[in-house]
C-alpha cells in the first residue's frame, strides 16, 4: 500500500509541477507511473535532488527486495541501494526512455552491483532456509505492487506459465538469487548439464513468447 | 572471447541479464558491452524482458540512513558532477561569460523595469540578478531571499515557447554552468534544490536557456541562450557582533 500511494503523492506533486511549468502544454502531463519516474529521472539528470528524492522514495522498496534477495543481508543490500543510487544520479543523464522503461533501468542497476557483492568471497550467504522464513513469505504479487509495468508483468507471467516445471524453478532461482549454474544444481541436486539445458531452453522460449 | 555467433551473444547476453554469468566471463562480458552498442541492445532486450519479473517480489523499505548515506555520498561529489563536463557551442567559452559584465546602462534599464513589475518585498535579498536580452530587454527576474531557495520572475514572457522549456542555469568561476531547473514561462516560479547553495557558490552569471521539453537531455546547456545577467550579491544583513 505504502508504494501506491508514494507513487499517488509523487504523481500529484509532479502534475501540479508540470501544470506549473507547462501550462502551454497540457498533453504533456505524464500519465503513467513510467512517465512520472521518466520525468523524475530526467530532472536528476539536470542536477535536481528534490526530484531525485522523489525517485528514491518511490522505488526503493522494490529496488531493496530485488537486492536483498540476492545478497540476502540487509546491510549489504542497503550498500547495494547506496551504491545504485549514487550510480543513478552520476548516470541519469545517460538514461535513453527509448531503450528501456525508468524501473527496468533501475532493476538492471541494482541487479548489477547486486550480482557483483556477491561474488566478493567475504560475503558470507546466510542460511537458505532461513532466509526464506524470513523474506518468503508474499510471493504473489499484491493489487498494489502491480501498478508499475503491470502489462509487461502479466506478459512475462504468462510466459512463465508456458515453461516446463523445471525451467520455471531454475529460471527462478538464477534470477531471484542470483545464482549460477552450479549453484543451481547443487541447490536441486541436479547435474550442471541438465540444470543449463533447463535454463538455455526456458530462456528461449520465455524470449519466444514475450516477443509474439 | 570473440562474439560473432549470434546464438552465443544472444545466449550470453541472457545469462548475464539472468546472473548465471560469473566471475571472469561476467566481467569480459561487461568490457565488450562497452564497445559493442548492438550487443547492449540485446542486453536491454533481455532487461526489458525477464526484469517485470521481479514484480513478484513483496518491496522491502530500507532503513532511512540509506538515504541519508547516498546524500552524503552526493554532497562529497561535485556539485556539478551529474552534468558531467560535457558543454556545447557558445556555453563552452566561459571565458564569454567571464567577461559578460552587464554594462551599466543595460543594469539600469533592468533594475527600473523590474522594479516596476516586482512587489516591494519586506526582507532584504541575499543575491539578485535581472537576466535581459541582448537588445536590454528584461525578461527575468531573479532573487534569492533564504538559503535553499531562488525565486525566479518573469517579467517579460515571450509569446510563444512553441513546446520548449526554459532551463536557468548558474555559470560560476570555474566549471561548467550548473543547472538550477526548469522555470515557468509565465508568472513566478520558486526553485527550492537540495544543495543549491553550493550549486551558487562561485556563480557570476544566471542565463536561460531554451531547451527540448523536460530540460536539456545532457545535462549541459544544448539550446540557445534566452537572456542572461550578472548577479549581485546584497551586503549582509545580520548586524555584525562586536568583537
Amino acid at each position: 500500500m505504502r508504494v501506491s500511494l508514494m507513487f499517488a503523492g509523487n504523481a500529484c506533486r509532479l502534475l501540479r509541477n508540470r501544470t506549473d511549468k507547462m501550462t502551454a502544454m497540457p498533453s504533456q502531463v505524464p500519465n503513467t507511473v513510467n512517465e512520472q519516474l521518466a520525468a523524475l529521472l530526467a530532472q536528476a539528470g539536470l542536477g535536481n535532488r528534490t526530484a531525485f528524492a522523489d525517485l528514491y522514495e518511490a522505488t526503493k522498496s522494490k529496488l531493496f527486495a530485488v537486492s536483498l534477495r540476492i545478497v540476502r543481508e540487509r546491510h549489504i543490500a542497503e550498500e547495494v541501494l547506496q551504491d545504485s543510487f549514487v550510480n543513478i544520479w552520476n548516470n541519469a543523464t545517460k538514461y535513453a526512455v527509448a531503450q528501456s522503461a525508468p524501473m527496468t533501468w533501475m532493476t538492471a542497476i541494482v541487479r548489477n552491483r547486486s550480482l557483483d557483492i556477491v561474488r566478493r568471497p567475504f560475503v558470507e550467504v546466510q542460511d537458505e532456509d532461513d532466509f526464506f522464513a524470513i523474506n518468503m513469505e508474499d510471493e504473489r504479487p499484491g493489487p498494489d505492487e502491480q501498478l508499475v509495468a503491470k502489462r509487461d508483468q502479466v506478459k512475462i507471467e504468462r510466459c512463465m506459465q508456458g515453461l516446463d516445471g523445471e525451467q520455471q524453478q531454475t529460471i527462478s532461482l538464477a534470477f531471484f538469487q542470483g545464482l549460477s549454474h552450479s549453484e543451481v544444481a547443487s541447490h536441486l541436486g541436479k547435474p550442471l548439464g541438465t540444470v543449463k539445458t533447463h535454463i538455455r531452453r526456458g530462456l528461449l522460449k520465455l524470449k519466444g513468447c514475450l516477443e509474439s | 572471447m570473440k562474439l560473432g555467433n549470434p546464438e552465443l551473444r544472444s545466449r550470453l547476453a541472457s545469462e548475464y541479464v539472468l546472473g548465471t554469468l560469473k566471475g571472469g566471463a561476467r566481467r569480459r562480458f561487461e568490457d565488450h558491452l562497452k564497445n559493442d552498442a548492438t550487443l547492449r541492445t540485446e542486453v536491454a532486450g533481455w532487461e526489458r524482458h525477464l526484469s517485470p519479473l521481479a514484480e513478484r517480489l513483496a518491496p522491502v523499505t530500507p532503513s532511512d540512513r540509506v538515504w541519508t548515506r547516498i546524500e552524503a555520498r552526493l554532497d562529497r561529489q561535485s556539485p556539478n558532477s551529474p552534468s558531467a563536463v560535457k558543454a556545447v557551442s557558445l556555453w563552452e567559452s566561459l571565458t564569454f561569460w567571464r567577461s559578460l559584465g552587464l554594462r551599466a546602462s543595460t543594469l539600469a534599464v533592468a533594475l527600473l523595469t523590474a522594479m516596476l513589475v516586482l512587489k516591494p518585498v519586506e526582507q532584504s535579498p541575499i543575491l539578485t540578478a535581472v537576466l535581459a536580452e541582448d537588445n536590454n530587454v528584461a525578461r527575468v527576474f531573479v532573487e534569492q531571499q533564504k538559503s535553499g531557495m531562488l525565486m525566479v520572475k518573469m517579467v517579460t514572457p515571450w509569446k510563444t515557447m512553441n513546446g520548449m522549456s526554459l532551463e536557468l542555469w548558474v555559470v560560476p568561476k570555474e566549471g561548467a554552468p550548473r543547472s538550477l531547473g526548469l522555470i515557468n514561462d509565465t508568472g513566478e516560479t520558486r526553485l527550492a534544490l537540495t544543495g543549491m547553495d553550493e550549486k551558487l557558490s562561485g556563480g557570476l552569471v544566471f542565463a536561460l536557456s531554451k531547451e527540448p521539453p523536460g530540460g536539456a537531455p545532457t545535462g549541459q546547456p544544448t539550446g540557445s541562450v534566452m537572456c542572461k545577467g550578472a548577479i549581485a550579491h546584497m551586503p549582509s544583513k545580520v548586524p555584525r557582533t562586536p568583537i
